[in-house]
């Protein structure tokens, strides 16, 4: 409306303008011009200066300035204003026209024909009117583009099949094909929901910027669907021990359905894991739903989660979404040091003592320089009480550490429990104690450093501390899997509330930078609430406090009921927690673990030897059983970047579960191995984020020099191409004297010169 | 009946209860205990009253030595279970602490078996069960006390009578466990001393100057245990002996040491494997 509405004022749309130089060419010399506008306007001005009477000094200003400026009007018109576009030379120069044929051309949104539709009917035949205005210009060269791209010589070639779009490949591809040829342009056609691995398409735009080949975006679809529920992403831990509690962040999004709720169903392999409800956001917002499930059966789980679709939405393959976990059959063990005898030995044993993915030792200090170690696998283990040396601590996965004062260790020991967080990636719990932290002197230690809470000062001699507590979690330890005991949601928050007292014995206020908590204490000794369990990435691993002394109180309190299971729950879901992911000597990822069949997978190994010394000059190599069950090898070369780190890149053709076998050796000794797991086949991700991408398509138009259409707009498309400086062109003049515009400016200003004399009783 | 402690009722953990730093051996502690002599001797720290014993919750320390009260026939000053108290658990107490690094409670806890805070004490100790009659309520007590996560240690019965009537009040508390004999290889006879022999300890009186060391047809002493079905420990007996007595007089030098260093170590195993199993 607003161009046409240009165009009727300007003479000519936009575009016109855009492209074209602006210039004079008068018929006479410019001064001869100029001189017989002043000699027009200067006695007009003079006369109303000598003018008297009932006109005042405003009156004349306005009156001379209403004359001079039509005057100039005029002038400008005598001077024979004009813009020289560049224009193409019809039949010199070629066109290629670039169709998105992937599967989301199928969905129907902004009327009752699909995008494909609507896409066949302008560009779709010869002798429609889009194509026979572009061809009467363009020799046209049709190409399709999904995944990949190829020449397309009819459009009953267009199936709208593909399972990914990737434009920057398409573009690269068209523009190497036309390369030998006065270019005029590329038009593509699509709906800009980009899902390919390649991610070339900057590079293609800087290339076609570089060769000045202007880019014209003909967007398909709606920006946001009038009613859709979309699943975008969700956040699911790769691997997890067999039975623990599992927190997946599933994001979101809906329009036309605000406000309603629905369920999100999580499955495993067909059976239905939970049920979480959801109250859906309002339309166009993201919104977080955490599900809590478990899962027991081990190996590489594909899960779904989905949200059953509702009458009338525009998309339902984007009601679901799948997640890898692979859910590790193995015992991680954690040593427990303890520096006196406690009940939190007694029952925390207790608590996992069942728990077939976690396996407690006991190391517990029972008088000066004699210790008692329990469920040790050899009986000469620990029997020197705690470990010396790097290689025997970092044979565990984790480590509790109970109340034992600073001093106890040597500073290589404290060292080396940062080192086993740190460099080890393991998982470390400080617990609460009369020697644990700041009271037992361990500020300023290298342990301190590893820790998640900053340690005051030590303590005045004495000047003990002991506070009752009541333990809640934290707004972001809520949803976290750690604090989930075993009860609905909704329900969770009572529980907790109800639990005992507990009490703390050691002053820790603050977080440090980056540490988050789980868990808050409040108590009469506290004006605000303080951490109760917290915990942070440190190096490679996690290092957590819980700053209480005695949550088998939990267990042992008269208001817990014998069959309650909140102690063993939580220490069940804590320390796996603690050590799901550690690190062992070779440790096998992959940037992405799900994919369209075709794409490339970068597979990443972290190598280190039996200190957990990063380890460059490895042999790493993978082993690769495809889905058919043939094997291939793929050696992994040291990534340069990071110490230890080697990668490869894997194309997964066939559609089914890769499994990648990582060793590596070094001199012929084995360091270690993993297993990982790459899932291919299809994922319906064409439905994922399908709404027209509009601000993209501008973006690539406005950076190459083309510009931005939609369906509704493109039948100015073949008069915009042929104003191009690329391929084959002449240059033409375009007059600017009769745009109507001047004429109404002209008639405009003299009659409120006529006015306005009237009002004054000139005229 | 409910009593009230009479000791001074400053917090338990600011007790002026600080530990020498050297005896560390049971020889060692029960030298320092006959040295100290009447200085531990008992003094009236028990009074009836109708006020709530005084416990703690929760608990400071990371011990208490807590003995049971329990309702039976009448023996002591106060009842069957008072035999020996206080003198007995508080010169156990100072000897586990200097055996031990336990932060433990210097001195007596009872607590009565009907009392809901008996849980927060995981630990439980109580002797002369040959007099015990529990009530109802009692019976409940203990089973959820037991049940829950707590240890029994029963101490100072003897012979066949009396272990029928132990055997028949445990029976209403635990009816669905057996009792077994605790073999010298199991783990709460290695927890902190290796216990080669289950010595019988007699009572003071005996065992010297060629007086038995039993009493009554009880002849030998037996470590016996309750198992859930999980195999956890929940009553250890110790039958036919008295650990109490060579407790509570291990300060008189007429006591006979090697009594009283085996019910030392034997009592600091029950102790450490309490807290850890």
């Amino acid at each position: 409306m607003l161009e046409r509405l240009f165009e009727l004022l300007f003479k000519y749309r936009p575009v016109v303008f855009e492209r074209g130089e602006f210039a004079f060419a008068p018929p006479w010399p410019a001064v001869v011009v100029l001189v017989l506008a002043i000699a027009v306007a200067v006695p007009a001005v003079l006369l109303y200066r000598r003018t008297g009477g009932r006109l005042d000094r405003r009156d004349r200003i306005v009156l001379s300035m209403l004359r001079v400026t039509a005057v100039g009007i005029l002038g400008f018109c005598l001077l024979r204003p004009m813009l020289i576009v560049a224009t193409v030379v019809p039949q010199e120069n070629f066109l290629g026209i670039l169709v998105d044929d992937s599967r989301s051309m199928q969905i129907t949104d902004g009327g009752d024909a699909s995008r494909a539709e609507r896409v066949l009917e302008a560009f779709g035949s010869p002798t429609s009117p889009l194509v026979s205005a572009l061809a009467e210009r363009f020799k046209l060269r049709f190409f399709r583009f999904s995944e990949t791209a190829r020449r397309l010589n009819d459009s009953t070639e267009l199936d709208f099949s593909g399972r990914r779009t990737d434009l920057g490949r398409a573009l690269d591809m068209a523009r190497r094909e036309l390369g030998g040829v006065p270019l005029a342009g590329l038009i593509v056609v699509t709906d800009g929901a980009e899902n390919g691995a390649s991610g070339e398409t900057a590079q293609s735009i800087l290339q076609l910027q570089s060769d000045g080949v202007p880019v014209y975006t003909v967007g398909v679809g709606d920006r946001r669907y009038a009613r859709d529920i979309a699943l975008r992403r969700a956040s699911a831990p790769g691997r997890v021990l067999a039975g623990s509690a599992i927190a997946v962040d599933v994001e979101l999004t809906q329009s036309g359905y605000g406000g309603t709720d629905v369920e999100l169903v999580v499955e495993d392999a067909g059976r239905i894991l939970t049920t979480t409800p959801v109250d859906l956001p309002r339309d166009g917002d993201v919104t977080t739903a955490r599900v809590h499930f478990t899962v027991d059966e081990p190996g590489p789980r594909s899960l779904r989660f989905r949200i059953d679709p509702r009458d009338g939405e525009a998309v339902t393959a984007n009601n679901e979404l799948a997640a890898l976990i692979v859910v590790e059959d193995r015992r991680p063990r954690i040593l427990y040091f303890e520096g006196e005898p406690r009940f939190e030995v007694k029952f925390l044993r207790r608590a996992v003592q069942d728990d077939e993915h976690v396996r407690v030792v006991v190391l517990q200090r029972t008088a000066d320089e004699k210790f008692y170690a329990i469920d040790v696998d050899d009986e000469d283990d620990l029997v020197e009480g705690f470990p010396t040396t790097r290689e025997e601590l970092f044979r565990y996965d984790g480590l509790v550490l109970g109340t034992v004062e600073a001093s106890f260790f040597t500073h290589d020991q404290l060292r080396m429990l940062a080192d086993f967080v740190g460099r080890r990636g393991g998982g470390l719990l400080a617990l609460g104690g009369r020697r644990s932290f700041a009271e037992g002197g361990y500020a300023g230690t290298p342990l301190a450093d590893a820790l998640p809470v900053v340690l005051e000062r030590r303590p005045i001699e004495g000047d003990s501390f002991f506070a009752p507590v009541r333990i809640r979690p934290t707004a972001f330890g809520a949803t976290h899997p750690v604090t989930q005991l075993g009860t609905a949601d909704d329900a969770l928050e009572d529980r907790w509330r109800s639990l005992p007292a507990l009490s703390a014995v050691n002053r820790i206020r603050e977080l440090k930078p980056g540490a988050s908590a789980l868990l808050e204490a409040t108590g009469d000794g506290f004006d605000d609430p303080v951490p109760a369990l917290a915990y942070h990435r440190y190096g490679r691993g996690r290092a957590a406090v819980l700053a209480v002394q005695d949550t088998w109180l939990w267990q042992m309190h008269a208001d817990i009921p014998l069959e309650d299971q909140t102690h063993e729950t939580l220490w069940r879901q804590l320390l796996r927690w603690l050590v799901e992911d550690v690190p062992n000597h070779v440790t096998a990822t992959a940037d992405v673990d799900l994919v369209e069949s075709g794409t490339p997978v970068t597979i990443t190994a972290e190598v280190s030897d039996s200190g957990y010394i990063r380890v460059n000059g490895a042999d790493v190599d993978a082993r690769i059983v495809a889905p058919d069950g043939s094997e291939s090898s793929v050696p992994l070369e040291w990534s340069v970047q990071r110490d230890g780190e080697y990668r490869a890149t894997i194309v997964p053709n066939q559609d089914g579960r890769y499994e990648v076998h990582v060793d590596a050796a070094q001199s012929g000794a084995p360091l270690g191995a993993d297993v990982m797991y790459v899932e291919s086949g299809d994922l319906g991700s064409e439905f994922r984020n399908a709404e027209l991408q509009q601000d993209a398509l501008e973006r690539i138009a406005e950076e190459t020099g083309g510009r931005y259409y939609d369906l509704g707009s493109v039948e100015t498309l073949p008069e915009d191409v042929s104003f191009t400086e690329s391929g084959t062109t002449v240059r033409e003049e375009r007059d600017l004297w009769d745009m109507p515009i001047l004429l109404i400016a002209l008639l405009a200003f003299l009659a409120a010169e006529w006015t306005y004399r009237r009002q004054r009783g000139l005229a | 009946m409910v009593f009230l402690r009479e000791t001074p009722q400053q917090p338990a953990g600011r007790r002026a209860d600080t530990e020498a730093p050297l005896h560390r051996t049971v020889l060692g502690t029960a030298a320092l205990l006959a040295g100290l002599g009447a200085s531990t001797s008992p003094s009236p720290l028990i009074a009836q009253d109708d006020v709530v014993l005084d416990t703690i919750a929760p608990p400071e320390r990371a011990f208490y030595f807590t003995r049971a009260i329990y309702s039976g026939f009448r023996r002591g000053r106060f009842g069957s279970w008072s035999v020996d108290f206080p003198k007995a658990d508080r010169q156990f107490v100072i000897g586990l602490r200097h055996l031990t690094n336990i932060d433990a409670y210097a001195f007596e806890h009872p607590v009565r078996l009907d009392d809901p805070r008996l849980r927060q004490y995981p630990l439980l100790y109580a002797l002369e069960v040959g007099y015990m009659q529990l009530t109802p309520a009692e019976v409940r007590g203990l089973r959820s006390y037991l049940l829950a996560g707590g240890l029994l240690v029963i101490d100072d019965f003897w012979g066949s009578r009396e272990w029928a009537n132990f055997e028949s009040e445990i029976r209403r508390v635990l009816p669905e466990f057996a009792i077994e004999d605790i073999p010298l290889d199991h783990p709460l006879l290695h927890a902190f001393y290796d216990i080669e022999e289950i010595v019988q300890v007699p009572a003071r009186g005996r065992g010297v100057n060629g007086a038995p060391t039993w009493e009554r047809d009880g002849f030998t002493p037996a470590l016996r245990g309750i198992h859930d079905d999980d195999g956890r420990l929940l009553v250890v007996i110790n039958w036919n002996t008295d650990l109490g007595d060579a407790w509570e007089w291990a300060d008189d030098p007429w006591y006979p040491l090697p009594y009283s260093n085996f019910a030392y170590q034997l009592g600091v195993n029950l102790i450490i494997y309490g807290m850890s199993h």
